[in-house]
């Protein structure tokens, strides 16, 4: 086969990956051809297992990645040395994205808007804040306003002074980070520096660790009307990420979805929809199960620097007792528990639901974060 | 399957390491395209040991570099070595040298810590770098690592600018505390290591447990793939099978038997929890699901 032709394939290979969702680079498409040469293409499974260490870099993508190299390169037939069956499948197109549906509810669509200009107003920004911008406090009426209480036409507005808040709050964080003169240890090598003239140690350098970032775990109740609370919460920690080492983001109602990567950089009309996606409305909440699954897929990511927060009303329609046991496993491990329970927010509101009353025992700090001034108590929560 | 590749895999089984053809095609393209290879897994996989091995195969030196938290630069990289110089220009004082000839003096080579990056490119040959746990490290480290990955030159002030004539062979590995950035991914070939099939297992306690009865072996990765399959928080990995294994080997044991399990489960499950759940799971479902039961 002229290499020509396997270049060819492999390059389409890699569009079909791409469309797929593995982000294959122009790299990797080269190494891949490279690679093809120094693997015995008459052997199905070495090509299968080159390609597969050059194209894919985490595990997450091996399934999908299989399921296109079967569709893709069909089986050598066994008296042909070279790989004939380098064909495309008659549809190696991925399920495109369908067009964008405008939610019937005004408030809905409306909410949608606020979210998706979030991220050209993120860049708009950077040169600075304008000071004739009116500021949070002047705004005390909003600030301690449910969220669910407001109308479509706040939502737009409050979410604009959510994120803000948050800026400000990243701000005042990296003002503080200042390193202290008298305390640490002795930096040896820019005491040896600046004292290199006079041949005696006067002047003791010092240096001090850097202050390590906090890392954040947020666990998204989106069932029923927990979702609206979950997108404000979700627009305030986004904006305040540069402050976070990291920030990984689930959402569960009745399963739990991993959603960090559809949360990264993506236009913000396709995040919502996932958004939607995960959404069950029919299942009620299974908490206890949902929390089970995070620990036993995605327990590694939680140390002594992350803080787990959970973002439910804590209806929790399954078994109590495991709701028990996961927040116990998730307290031990990481550096603190949250939870944020917007009914809190209303005066009358005790938590005695099953699920909550077996929870409060687990929890570091239990808090509200139906309204601005709530979420900017939060803040204080992750040491801002 | 290409000469290269059953040569790497008898190589490897050489060097006492029970390999498959995954593990044997990465470590053919990593040399082959000269590109980075990025190991994950749980704990306890034998991840590490690809490093070694590699370095055995190619006769080439192994140098390590174990991440850990606040890791920076001048660890990874070089130091001076400050009592020294101190020492040095102590001595100096008298000589009325001027200060220039003393600053060029204390600032050259013999002055010099290594560490294990700079050892790295300043080989004879190309050797094998472990940069190991990376996901220990800082976020920043890794950008840094990435850009000594490009170039393979590290500049240092005071002597001028290190361009590796053999750039060595890297592994990194990783058992995913931390999710690594894409960019870092992006630049290396990338191989998960999974738990052993059984009959990797078998071989593996063959070859690392000497005197190990061959029934023996077969019941202990039997019980290790049952126990895989509970849901557990800390999955044992193969060294918990090959401490396992070398204690009932101590205890002259030729078979597992339900009494002997409960004696020496420390070996396996190091978590209270996982030891109660596999004691639900054994009453429950019985120990047949675990060993053989006679009859």
């Amino acid at each position: 086969m002229a290499d020509r032709d396997l270049q060819g394939a492999v390059v389409r290979f890699a569009g079909l990956l791409r469309r797929h969702g593995l982000p294959v680079t122009l790299v990797e498409v080269t190494d891949a051809a490279r690679a093809l040469g120094h693997l015995d293409l008459s052997d199905r499974n070495e090509v299968f297992l080159g390609l597969r260490a050059v194209l894919v870099s985490r595990v997450e993508e091996i399934p999908t990645f299989e399921r296109c190299f079967n569709a893709f390169w069909r089986a050598a037939r066994a008296d042909d040395p070279v790989l004939r069956g380098l064909v495309a499948p008659p549809d190696d197109r991925g399920p495109e994205p369908a067009p964008v549906e405008t939610p019937t509810v005004a408030g809905q669509r409306r909410e949608g808007v606020a979210l998706e200009t979030w991220m050209a107003d993120e860049e708009g920004d950077s040169a600075g804040e304008p000071l004739g911008v009116p500021s949070v406090s002047d705004r005390d009426a909003l600030t301690t306003q449910d969220f669910s209480t407001f109308t479509a036409e706040q939502l737009d507005e409050i979410a604009r002074l959510t994120i803000q808040l948050a800026r400000r709050l990243a701000r005042r964080a990296s003002r503080r980070r200042r390193p202290a003169k008298r305390r640490g240890l002795v930096d040896l090598r820019r005491t040896f520096r600046a004292n290199l003239t006079r041949g005696e140690i006067i002047d003791l350098r010092r240096r001090r660790r850097k202050q390590k970032k906090v890392r954040l775990v947020l666990l998204c109740d989106v069932s029923g009307s927990m979702d609206l609370y979950s997108r404000f919460l979700l627009q305030f920690l986004y904006a305040l990420q540069n402050v976070f080492g990291r920030v990984e983001t689930f959402t569960f109602a009745t399963r739990l979805t991993r959603v960090t990567e559809h949360l990264r950089g993506r236009p913000y009309r396709q995040v919502l929809r996932r958004l939607t996606d995960v959404r069950d409305w029919s299942g009620g909440t299974r908490i206890g199960a949902s929390l089970a699954e995070f620990n036993r897929q995605w327990g590694h990511l939680l140390d002594r620097r992350t803080i787990v927060i959970v973002l439910s009303d804590g209806w929790d329609t399954g078994d109590v007792d495991v709701l028990a046991t996961e927040l116990l496993r998730i307290r031990r491990r990481a550096a603190r528990l949250i939870w944020l329970n917007p009914l809190l927010g209303n005066p009358s509101y005790e938590p005695l639901t099953r699920g909550m009353a077996a929870a409060l025992p687990f929890l570091d700090w239990f808090a509200a974060a139906h309204n601005l001034e709530s979420l900017r108590a939060l803040a204080g929560a992750l040491r801002l | 399957m290409r000469k290269e590749i059953q040569r790497i895999q008898e190589l490897m089984e050489a060097a006492d390491y029970v390999t498959d053809a995954p593990v044997a095609t990465s470590v053919h393209l990593a040399t082959i395209l000269r590109k980075p290879l990025l190991i994950e897994g749980h704990a306890g996989v034998g991840k590490t040991e690809v490093a070694k091995v590699m370095a055995r195969m190619l006769g080439a030196t192994l140098i390590r570099l174990q991440c850990y938290e606040g890791l920076d630069a001048a660890m990874a990289l070089y130091e001076w070595n400050y009592q020294k110089q101190l020492l040095h220009i102590k001595l100096e004082e008298g000589s009325g040298r001027p200060t220039e000839q003393k600053e060029a003096a204390i600032f050259s080579e013999p002055f010099l810590l290594k560490r294990p990056l700079l050892q790295a490119i300043t080989q004879e040959t190309s050797p094998v770098l472990l940069v190991d746990e990376i996901d220990r490290s800082d976020e920043e480290f890794e950008a840094f690592l990435l850009e000594i990955f490009s170039e393979w030159q590290i500049t240092i002030p005071e002597i001028g600018t290190i361009k590796a004539a053999h750039p060595p062979h890297v592994i990194l590995t990783s058992n995913r505390n931390r999710e690594l950035s894409d960019a870092l991914r992006r630049r290396c070939l990338y191989l998960w290591v999974d738990y052993p099939s059984f009959e990797k297992e078998v071989r593996i306690v063959e070859r690392k447990v000497p005197g190990v009865n061959a029934r023996l072996a077969r019941e202990i990765a039997r019980f290790m793939e049952s126990l895989r399959a509970v849901r557990l928080s800390k999955v044992p990995g193969v060294a918990e099978t090959l401490d396992w294994a070398r204690a009932l080997t101590a205890l002259h044991a030729d078979h597992l038997d339900a009494e002997l399990v409960a004696e020496t489960l420390g070996c396996v499950l190091k978590d209270a929890d996982d030891v109660k759940r596999f004691r639900a799971e054994v009453a429950s479902a019985g120990i047949g699901k675990f060993i053989p039961v006679e009859g």
